[in-house]
């Protein structure tokens, strides 16, 4: 339950926010444009609605919220233009978990309505934009309200920490924040039974939630191998993981503290995550890719990373600044505030070495699923 | 002045906000719990919804915003249960300006849900809390979704400053007040009273699409006793507040352009206004419409004085609005005066402030 309240990302607009520092996510909603304009296309001629009901699960708070919603109206406009159906009142549902800045990302919502209504002749009457705060591992709205889900960059996130990483009061995951090669087998399994019962809770919500026909489009952190300590889907944390040691060493922080941290957080394969659908059984399959992006969010094409900066020598501070923003919240409640500089400090270091050596890649999973008729 | 962005309650937690400091919002809407309490009970046995939607327009941020729905809620399974109803799905709807701290809210929300899933039978319908962040003058929710709309202490809070208010040189009308007073020269009620009618049937015209047929509307606004603007009430608050800051001006503390051009968005209308535009309007037939006062002995304490109890309410009102305006570094001192003035009135005589309550059904 602690988990819950701290994992948002860094609040506001400052240096350390996410808002100022989420160029990875936004490269990852535009690569998945495409599939996502076929899933509206899809989910509107399906079901040929007079209202719309649209949600982003895990919108977090920064300019890629309103980036991802405004492309998904400019579909479902698209789409009903196509087809010859009159253009339907618009329901946006932007949902995230209690502790997320909302503040801050309603607070572009009067500029975001005005452009909606210059640029695209969408009135305030048609169009309405509001927030559901709560976990989307469970029901969040009402029954058959949903015709296309978007969720980008969130479902990577586990409802808790994994059960079974501690056995009468001693941690399993020694030294390790999450899986890694040195891991025990039963916290590689512990993490795979935690996403199974996640995903399968998060996707039978959404079956009461969407409509038949309604479609759903995903995209989260995955990984290409079966083994889920390999390194492309690991490291960052893995990185994180030895820069801790590192401070532990020097007695900066306990060692038993990092023992005791697990990262909430599980990057499958997309075997993992087709499987959880079939059992689930209440989506079929479209669309799942794997596509390897470089850790700045530049797309990774015959082992070249083209790069989002032109600047190579700024893309480790960036990639650090991009993860501190995601992490930080986490780190400090369980490390302390006083510790965050040095922290992000060192792991700059160690992104600066494994850049130098790697061409550092994730691989982002993107998924379309059609809720069954 | 940017209303949009200046305009909100103060947020958070702490002594100082709007929070901890609606105590006399919520006394005014517990003053006329039966009322809304009847029309509650009224609505239900004339709609008996499946799936009911509920919203709270100028929710802002405290215990009075899940404590208000909560109320509402139990009133609703109240009358189910004495009809042989089931209990209706719920569906809140939570507006209020961008500005407003709706994390505050969110984060209340967990408990809320456990509480009201707590010690119920399985057959519980579901709960859904949204947040609508936009101004209330214009839509805001999609068609016929609400089966009732309450606002409390939120319509008499205009869309902006009047516009006749500022002339073309863009200098105030209303320079020797923040609100209608009498130095009010004439043309400044006039300004206020427009903008009002404009206001408020631009929120009925926009309710009109929003609440099904049958559906009702109970609206607490602070109002005025009479056709007069200048009263003991509401008036004679701002007008305390005026000369507050007056008092620093002479004190060299606030430029005087800063005080002239200082007014506020605010209107108290009397009983008689609200029914002509409804009336005029048109959508909505009116069931109730009655002024009542609040027992001030009741919302003072032993450890403050009334006078520092009104003018901690009326900081975390303003607060926002005054540091965009003159800054922070005056907000102490100007309170602190503000306090020792109303007391010094209140031994005077009494400051009654006048609240009104209207319930109004779509027809």
């Amino acid at each position: 339950m602690g988990e819950l309240s701290i994992l948002h990302m860094n609040k506001g607009e400052g240096e350390a926010s996410y808002a100022k520092n989420s160029t990875i996510q936004r490269q990852i909603i535009s690569y998945g444009k495409t599939v996502m304009e076929k899933a509206v296309y899809r989910a509107v001629e399906n079901s040929l609605p007079k209202s719309v009901g649209v949600a982003d699960l895990g919108c977090s708070s920064g300019p890629n919220t309103l980036m991802a919603v405004s492309e998904i109206i400019d579909n479902v406009r698209g789409t009903c233009r196509e087809i010859g159906l009159p253009v339907p009142e618009l329901r946006v549902v932007l949902n995230d978990l209690p502790g997320n800045d909302f503040n801050y990302l309603f607070m572009s919502l009067p500029e975001f309505s005005t452009n909606l209504s210059k640029n695209k002749g969408i009135a305030s009457d048609r169009c309405f934009i509001s927030a559901m705060a709560g976990s989307f591992y469970g029901r969040l709205f009402p029954k058959n309200s949903l015709h296309f889900v978007h969720s980008s960059s969130s479902l990577h996130w586990l409802s808790q920490v994994p059960s079974g990483l501690e056995k009468s009061g001693e941690h399993l995951n020694k030294g390790k924040i999450y899986i890694s090669k040195t891991s025990p087998k039963f916290v590689v399994d512990a993490y795979l039974r935690q996403f199974e019962r996640d995903m399968w809770v998060f996707l039978r919500s959404r079956a009461v939630e969407v409509v038949a026909g309604g479609t759903m489009v995903l995209s989260f952190m995955g990984r290409a191998s079966p083994d889920a300590s390999a390194e492309v889907g690991s490291h960052q944390w893995e990185l994180l993981a030895h820069a801790l040691m590192a401070m532990a060493k020097e007695g900066i922080v306990e060692e038993e503290k990092i023992d005791s941290l697990n990262a909430p957080y599980y990057a499958p394969s997309a075997e993992e995550m087709r499987n959880v659908i079939e059992e689930e059984g209440s989506f079929v399959v479209n669309h799942i890719s794997a596509l390897e992006i470089g850790w700045d969010g530049g797309l990774v094409l015959d082992n070249i990373n083209s790069n989002v900066d032109f600047d190579e020598s700024s893309k480790p501070l960036k990639v650090t600044k991009i993860i501190r923003a995601v992490v930080e919240p986490m780190m400090e409640s369980h490390f302390g505030a006083q510790v965050m500089d040095d922290l992000f400090t060192r792991y700059h270091g160690l992104l600066q070495d494994y850049f130098s050596k790697t061409i550092a890649k994730h691989i982002n999973l993107l998924v379309s699923i059609t809720r069954k008729f | 002045m940017d209303l949009e962005k200046a305009f909100h309650m103060k947020g958070g937690l702490d002594e100082t906000s709007y929070t901890k400091n609606s105590a006399l919002q919520k006394r005014g809407a517990d003053t006329v719990r039966h009322i809304t309490l009847e029309s509650i009970e009224k609505l239900i046995m004339e709609t008996r919804p499946k799936s009911m939607g509920i919203a709270d327009m100028g929710c802002s941020s405290g215990p009075n915003t899940l404590s208000n729905v909560k109320e509402i809620i139990a009133a609703v399974e109240d009358t189910c249960r004495k009809i042989g109803d089931a209990a209706p799905e719920f569906r809140v709807y939570l507006n209020d300006l961008p500005t407003n701290d709706f994390n505050t809210i969110f984060q209340a929300l967990p408990d809320f849900y456990r509480e009201f899933n707590a010690g119920k039978d399985h057959d519980r319908r579901p709960l859904y809390v949204a947040g609508f962040p936009g101004t209330f003058y214009g839509r805001i929710f999609p068609d016929n979704c609400l089966h009732l709309v309450y606002s409390s202490y939120s319509l008499h809070w205009l869309s902006r400053v009047p516009l006749g208010i500022y002339d073309e040189r863009n200098l105030s009308i209303n320079r020797k007040s923040i609100y209608i007073s009498t130095r009010s020269e004439s043309g400044v009620w006039e300004a206020y009273y427009k903008q009002f009618q404009e206001d408020f049937s631009l929120f009925l015209k926009s309710r009109c699409e929003e609440v099904v047929n049958g559906g009702k509307m109970v609206l607490i606004f602070l109002g005025r006793e009479g056709p007069c603007h200048v009263d003991r009430g509401i008036s004679l608050l701002w007008e305390l507040l005026y000369q507050s800051l007056a008092t620093l001006v002479d004190r060299g503390e606030v430029e005087v352009g800063r005080l002239e051009s200082y007014e506020v968005n605010f209107y108290a209308p009397s009983k008689e206004e609200l029914e002509d535009e409804v009336r005029k309007q048109g959508c909505f037939k009116i069931e109730v419409v009655h002024k009542f006062h609040m027992d001030r002995d009741a919302t003072a304490s032993n450890s403050i004085s009334y006078g520092n109890a009104v003018a901690k309410a009326v900081r975390s009102i303003q607060e926002p609005m005054i540091s965009h305006h003159f800054g922070h570094g005056i907000l102490d001192k100007l309170f602190h005066l503000y306090g020792k003035l109303v007391d010094q009135e209140m031994v005077k005589d009494h400051i009654t402030s006048t609240s009104i309550v209207l319930v109004l059904t779509k027809s």
